[in-house]
């Protein structure tokens, strides 16, 4: 995967002591000297970051560049450095929002939270009384239906894009690629406008249908790959030796790329999972637990965020973490599942996908 | 002879078929192109039932429905205008793109150049993570932890480079909360993994004797990316580019916590506590919206609808083509 520059003077010369010592200190002192400054020069942490940090790691890398490979060799420094310090950066992004989600949240969260629905529950009730119980039902029977009508479809749609022949592949690949960015609070405006103009009552059902244009496009695009993953030796073998097309698949090609379906569906779960525009649009909200999604009102846990997440009283801003540990964390579930079921598929086809691609 | 040749029945012209012999087979695929035919019809779907309900709104309000920049519901003939929001998206999505962009690139970079094959899987990981994010939990966390922060480095900004128009203010007073710029970084953080997948994918399937080639014919790891790697992946990476903006211009319920709505056109002083976003405008009004409202709303529903699947259709035609393995 990755290529190492050797030096270019001597090639057969390793990188010796001294310059060891020198790549060591190029790469601890300058933030070794930032946090001096930050702590007794009282500069702001995120002045000398930028201000401070980066130009002198960038100068430090530079030198030892220069005195390493010549002038090619600052070029190389500058990239390294800076490729590192973004990336790096993007990662405590994201460690932040994991960090606060988990430390927030954790105050909130109890097994009552889990299980108790929030009739009765006013915006400075204390955290012991009320929970999410009633949006995890709502938002499971929901996120159920949306997926037993989308990943039969999706499905279906990859295997129009891989097994047929068929001249307008190229237009569906990209249409359903642009469909994926459509926006969630159109999806939500669009079975809104279809509801007022059929006269249908604002439910549950109606969640879940604004909810499928989102899902569609995750399911068809990673069951795609999941099916261009099989060898096509595999099923031209069984063309050849007499099966039709759909016996081809179910018997041959299905099995093969049963796991990578399975993470398909996984995956289109969770990107559905904590959507919140369309379902504020089109399922009225519920304090008590519905089991009926087709008629009446009833939560979803994004819902319930979104809720008590601008309240100004401390336990309800608590209730929305707790709330948003609750959903990150199946969503962390979902996402390792198919982690994993992908990961120990594509270990075992991945000689053989170059040359299915080509 | 020539009567024989009359008389005698021509001979039927046989079709030659590659098309699907057994009933199964015709099953099988009328099946999965009526699924397939789906993304179609959904779209004229969409489309219609938009354009049902935001007719009204849009035959009361003209084409001022767009540029026009007031919102009243108290006027007798009401008015309806998203001017300051649509700008308001773009801006945002542009402070978005202009951010999202080296970092994304740097971690495909990264990912696919410098890391051990392990690490790299385990950054590829942590970035689809970031892409599996709610907006809702971002907008959470963008309320109250970033939101500060971010403010903070606005204020710096101010401070060091408030000569540059676009980091000018208006007030000095204003706590630098609920500006562009931090809801730019709200959708820049929301858009790196989309950009990152694809680069890093188009990254990783440049031909390796091409680099290797580089490498041999003494070119540094500076100078392969500058010749070699950037300007045969730059198609694909502007693709992804305008991917991410369109994700950027729908966001919604992010962008709703950490913006200041204000029906006052800020035409590019990113630190001013005042901008627009008509997904979460649709958002902050339909709440307490009239009926004539709901269909304003539809209305500019529409416009981001027509504007975001414009852009991105562009984006996965731009994708597509530099990406030709993906085509069998």
């Amino acid at each position: 995967m990755s290529f190492a520059p050797r030096p270019a003077v001597q090639p057969w010369s390793r990188v010796n002591t001294a310059r060891r010592i020198q790549i060591f200190l190029a790469s601890s002192l300058p933030l070794a000297v930032t946090a001096l400054i930050v702590l007794f020069g009282g500069l702001n942490p995120s002045v000398a970051l930028l201000g401070v940090f980066l130009p002198l790691q960038l100068l430090a890398a530079g030198y030892v560049g220069f005195a390493s490979f010549g002038r090619r060799g600052v070029g190389d420094a500058s990239l390294i450095v800076l490729v590192l310090f973004f990336a790096t950066f993007v990662l405590v992004l994201l460690a932040s929002v994991v960090f606060s989600l988990i430390s927030q949240g954790a105050q909130a969260v109890s097994w009552s939270f889990i299980s108790q629905n929030n009739i009765y529950v006013s915006n400075t009730t204390s955290l012991e009384y009320g929970g999410v119980g009633h949006a995890i039902v709502g938002t499971l029977l929901i996120v159920g239906l949306t997926t037993i009508v989308t990943v039969p479809l999706g499905i279906a749609m990859a295997i129009y894009l891989t097994q047929s022949q068929s001249k307008t592949r190229g237009l569906v690949r990209t249409l359903t690629q642009a469909i994926s960015g459509l926006p969630s609070v159109v999806a939500g405006l669009f079975i809104l406008s279809m509801a007022m103009t059929l006269g249908w009552e604002r439910s549950g059902l109606l969640g879940s249908m604004a909810l499928l244009p989102l899902m569609l496009p995750t399911v068809a695009r990673v069951a795609e790959e999941a099916l261009r993953l099989v060898p096509v030796d595999l099923r031209y073998a069984a063309l050849a030796l007499g099966a039709p097309n759909y016996r081809a698949f179910f018997q041959v090609i299905l099995p093969a790329a049963k796991s990578g379906l399975v993470t398909s569906i996984l995956l289109g779960i969770a990107r559905i999972i904590g959507e919140t525009a369309p379902l504020l649009l089109t399922v009225p909200i519920n304090n008590g637990t519905s089991w009926n999604p087709f008629s009446g009102n009833i939560m979803t846990l994004p819902a319930y965020i979104y809720g008590y997440l601008s309240s100004l009283f401390e336990p309800s801003q608590n209730r929305a973490w707790g709330a948003a540990l609750v959903l990150m964390t199946v969503v962390a579930i979902l996402f390792s599942a198919a982690r994993f079921l992908s990961r120990s598929k594509s270990l075992k086809t991945k000689p053989t996908k170059q040359k299915a691609s080509k | 002879m020539s009567e024989s040749s009359v008389t005698k029945p021509e001979p039927v012209r046989r079709k030659l078929s590659a098309g699907p012999l057994s009933r199964g087979d015709k099953w099988f695929f009328r099946t999965t192109s009526i699924a397939a035919n789906f993304a179609f019809v959904l779209v004229a779907f969409i489309l219609v039932f938009l354009i049902i309900q935001a007719l009204p709104a849009l035959s009361s309000q003209g084409f001022s429905f767009i540029y026009g920049t007031e919102w009243n519901n108290t006027k007798d003939p009401i008015v309806m205008q998203i001017g300051p929001m649509l700008w308001g998206s773009l801006l945002i999505g542009a402070v978005g793109v202009v951010i999202a962009t080296p970092l994304a690139i740097s971690l495909a970079y990264l990912i696919v150049f410098m890391l051990s094959t392990r690490l790299a899987k385990v950054a590829t990981t942590l970035v689809d993570l970031l892409a599996a994010l709610p907006s809702v939990i971002i907008g959470l966390w963008g309320l109250f932890v970033f939101s500060p922060v971010a403010s903070e480095w606005a204020m710096l900004l101010n401070q060091y480079l408030g000569w540059f128009p676009l980091f000018q203010v208006g007030t000095a007073d204003n706590g630098f909360v609920g500006s562009p710029f931090i809801a730019g970084w709200i959708v820049a953080i929301m858009i790196v993994p989309i950009i990152t997948s694809i680069t890093r994918e188009v990254f990783s399937q440049l031909d390796r004797d091409l680099i290797n080639g580089a490498l041999a014919l003494g070119g540094s790891r500076f100078s392969t990316f500058r010749r070699v790697i950037f300007p045969t992946s730059a198609g694909a990476v502007v693709g992804a580019v305008l991917l991410g903006l369109g994700r950027a211009l729908g966001e919604t319920v992010a962008i709703f916590y950490v913006l200041q709505l204000t029906f006052d056109i800020n035409w590019g002083q990113i630190l001013e506590p005042k901008g627009g976003a008509v997904a979460s405008m649709i958002l902050a009004k339909f709440g307490e919206a009239t009926a004539e409202e709901v269909s304003g709303l539809t209305a500019a529903g529409l416009v981001l609808f027509v504007l975001t699947l414009g852009i991105n259709f562009l984006a996965s035609i731009i994708v597509n083509r530099a990406q030709p393995w993906r085509k069998i």
